[in-house]
């Protein structure tokens, strides 16, 4: 205990320092921003923005990473209530409740909840990363690369299982992206795997292409598709705190959907997105209000409210200490280490104190900075969505395009995130999800390192992975997630949970 | 023992249209795995071509592709076969023009990529070639209204490109806007001349003055 309130002292003298406030700051506001504009998600801008953070040192950088992520939960939330707009996946739900509050004139009461659940939420997940990191990084210490090729495999799975739509559909989209992983230099033999000749591909495709063009370049094509659906704000906000009745309502929704929340984000595969509609589902099961969901709740926007900011916080668990990212923000947070030089994983505790707690620390900064940024300021946020799409898409286009160029300065890198926009493009068309290829291409080369020298150590005997114990549990798990999804009913369940 | 005509015909229409009803074919399904299933061979192939396979207990570099190919080819056959039931999931109709479209711009791109790799001096260089190609192949995409947002989006990241180091930072910037302004009817020329101006300052102050990155700015002559 004194331990964790020195090493949390540390992270707070490092992540006070102005140039790290100041990042944060950014990243939080970059995190709104984003947040409250539809057809622009935390993936897209956080790799849009990975070129800009090569020149800062690590810890500021993550910090400022960090800050759009769990920033675009309070931010997306924000349209929901006073549009019925969901700015990202996970404030959906809060659409709900949220938006019908607002038509009976609580509008500023759902804000208000929507912000202190979020804050209580995210102070919760802070202190949950803090306390199980050093323990989780022990046992992660003590596995062999059994163990470590075992939990990738169970995180690709869960990721898939847990993914939208059709689970075979995701493993098949995994599976191609440990494909992609595997082009560029092989390790051990130094032989070109698939590069036809290519020159930049020995160092194997650029993980910001991949992410830029399929979650940034073929999003622009799809929003300019749709039509475009934006009213002005109609309705008034009101005053920005709860009724005693409403404090007394919201207060179990929200620390379920914090424990729910904090559940979800550390699987693999779960997040922000997951959670608060798991949170909804509780909520209209286990609230005394259950009747009144549907006409404007508040246990319907403060548990999903909550659960999003709990995730986004504990999703951090997975790859601090075991180097594996839980989803596809954390996929690209593994990129952004990885270019910075250090290698994710349990040593990172020990040889990045400064980053590990640092991180921890700003999170918990950044979730009072929101609380600050976001409820008086709300008016600004709303008036964002009044800068029409014609603009913002060029934009977005001309930072990618920059962005990626100036990763090896070679054009090489444009046309291949054009061609990965084409790609996302059909990919969605087809229903093929780009999340769970994201997260098995940063997988896929770990796996591969560690699928090898664990049969060499076992003198080829596959057998091994299930008699060690841990290695075998994980994979009983991964069997089960699997065999789970093929029964009807838990399909029917999860497709209910994901489409709201 | 006498067949009623009638009595068949009835019964074989009831059947047909049983069958109609259980034969579902979920035509984005199938098209998924045919694309999966065409990654899968020619990655698998490469592979068995180019790399050493190596036992389980040694494993070369192709073990690893050999395992994630194959898997792959297997998930997209059986995606493949589920998808013949469980639809119905149909594509949107494309019209002649459309498909005329698709094929004839990959076919534009990859002729013109082969074609300007093969000169001899500077356009072969410094990736001209392909960027050149796509730009063909994205111009062709665009000519039916269906693809204009996909192909003009594309364009302008790889006009972008190619102008970038003998044009400048500026004018690939305006370019690329310009192309890709071009995508969204309600565009107005004023609105994109005045987004061009703002975002070669805006990039000017963040890539120039503040991340300092290589590149020119100006055209090279």
């Amino acid at each position: 205990m004194d331990l964790l309130i020195a090493n949390l002292a540390h992270g707070f003298g490092v992540a006070f320092s102005l140039k790290n406030l100041a990042f944060c700051l950014l990243g939080c506001l970059i995190g709104t921003a984003i947040g409250v504009l539809p057809g622009i998600g935390p993936v897209a801008t956080i790799s849009l923005l990975l070129p800009i953070t090569f020149g800062q040192e690590a810890t500021t950088a993550i910090i400022m990473l960090a800050g759009i992520y769990y920033g675009a939960q309070y931010g997306g939330s924000t349209t929901s209530i006073l549009l019925n707009l969901p700015g990202e996946v996970s404030s959906v739900v809060t659409t709900l409740e949220g938006y019908k509050m607002a038509r009976n004139g609580r509008a500023g009461a759902a804000l208000a909840v929507a912000a202190i659940g979020s804050f209580f939420a995210g102070t919760v997940g802070t202190v949950l990363v803090a306390a199980s990191g050093p323990i989780l990084t022990e046992v992660a210490l003590s596995f062999g690369p059994w163990e470590y090729f075992s939990l990738m495999l169970l995180g690709l799975i869960i990721s898939a299982v847990l993914a939208q739509g059709s689970v075979l559909k995701a493993i098949a989209m995994v599976v191609l992206g440990v494909g992609l992983g595997l082009v560029g230099t092989d390790v051990q033999t130094g032989q070109q795997r698939f590069t036809f000749g290519i020159p930049e591909l020995s160092d194997g495709i650029g993980f910001v292409s991949i992410a830029m063009g399929m979650f940034g370049i073929a999003e622009i094509i799809l929003n300019l598709e749709r039509p475009e659906a934006r009213e002005a704000l109609k309705t008034k906000v009101g005053t920005l705190w709860l009724t005693k009745e409403e404090w007394k309502r919201a207060t179990p929704s929200v620390l379920r959907g914090t424990a729910l929340g904090s559940v979800l984000g550390i699987l693999p595969g779960g997040g922000a997105a997951l959670a608060s509609f798991g949170s909804y589902m509780m909520e209209r099961r286990m609230s005394k209000y259950g009747h009144e969901f549907g006409t404007g709740a508040i246990e319907g926007v403060a548990g999903p409210e909550s659960a999003n900011n709990a995730a986004a916080q504990t999703s951090f668990i997975p790859l601090l200490t075991l180097g594996i990212p839980a989803n596809a923000v954390m996929a690209l947070m593994v990129g952004a280490l990885i270019i910075q030089g250090i290698q994710p994983g349990p040593r990172m505790v020990e040889s990045q104190p400064d980053l590990f707690w640092g991180l921890i620390a700003s999170m918990w900064i950044g979730n009072v900075m929101l609380l600050i940024i976001n409820l008086p300021l709300i008016g600004m946020w709303v008036k964002l969505l009044e800068v029409p799409y014609r603009y913002l898409y060029p934009s977005i286009l001309i930072f990618c395009a920059i962005g990626v160029y100036s990763l090896q300065n070679n054009v090489f890198d444009v046309y291949q995130t054009a061609m990965f926009g084409i790609f996302g493009y059909m990919c969605a068309k087809l229903r093929l999800e780009p999340a769970p290829m994201l997260i098995g291409f940063v997988l896929g080369p770990m796996m591969e390192e560690h699928l090898r020298r664990a049969m060499l150590l076992a003198r080829g005997d596959p057998m091994v992975f299930l008699q060690r114990p841990i290695s075998g549990v994980l994979l009983g798990i991964a069997a089960i997630a699997l065999i789970a999804m093929l029964l009807p009913n838990l399909r029917k369940k999860k497709d209910e949970a994901l489409a709201g | 023992m006498r067949l009623n005509a009638k009595d068949l015909a009835g019964a074989v229409l009831l059947m047909l249209s049983k069958a109609q009803r259980t034969i579902r074919a979920n035509a984005k399904d199938l098209a998924g795995a045919v694309l999966l299933m065409a990654v899968a061979i020619v990655g698998f192939w490469i592979n068995l071509e180019d790399h050493a396979i190596g036992t389980a207990r040694r494993m070369g570099p192709g073990y690893m592709p050999m395992l994630a190919f194959g898997l792959l080819a297997a998930l997209a056959a059986l995606t493949f076969i589920l998808g013949l039931f469980n639809g119905p999931d149909p594509l949107e109709r494309w019209t002649q023009a459309e498909l005329l479209a698709v094929v004839g711009g990959l076919a534009v791109a990859i002729a013109v990529t082969w074609v300007l790799a093969l000169q001899p001096g500077l356009i072969s260089r410094n990736w001209y070639p392909l960027g050149l190609g796509m730009l063909a192949g994205c111009l062709v995409f665009s000519i039916p209204p269906r693809w204009r947002k996909l192909g003009l989006v594309t364009a302008g990241m790889v006009v972008f490109g190619l102008v970038l180091e003998i044009g400048g930072l500026f004018l690939a910037i305006a370019l690329c806007i310009g192309v890709a302004a071009v995508a969204d009817e309600t565009q107005t020329v004023k609105g994109t001349l005045a987004l061009i101006l703002f975002q070669i300052v805006l990039c000017w102050f963040v890539f120039i003055k503040e991340l300092d990155i290589r590149v020119n700015i100006w055209p090279q002559f």
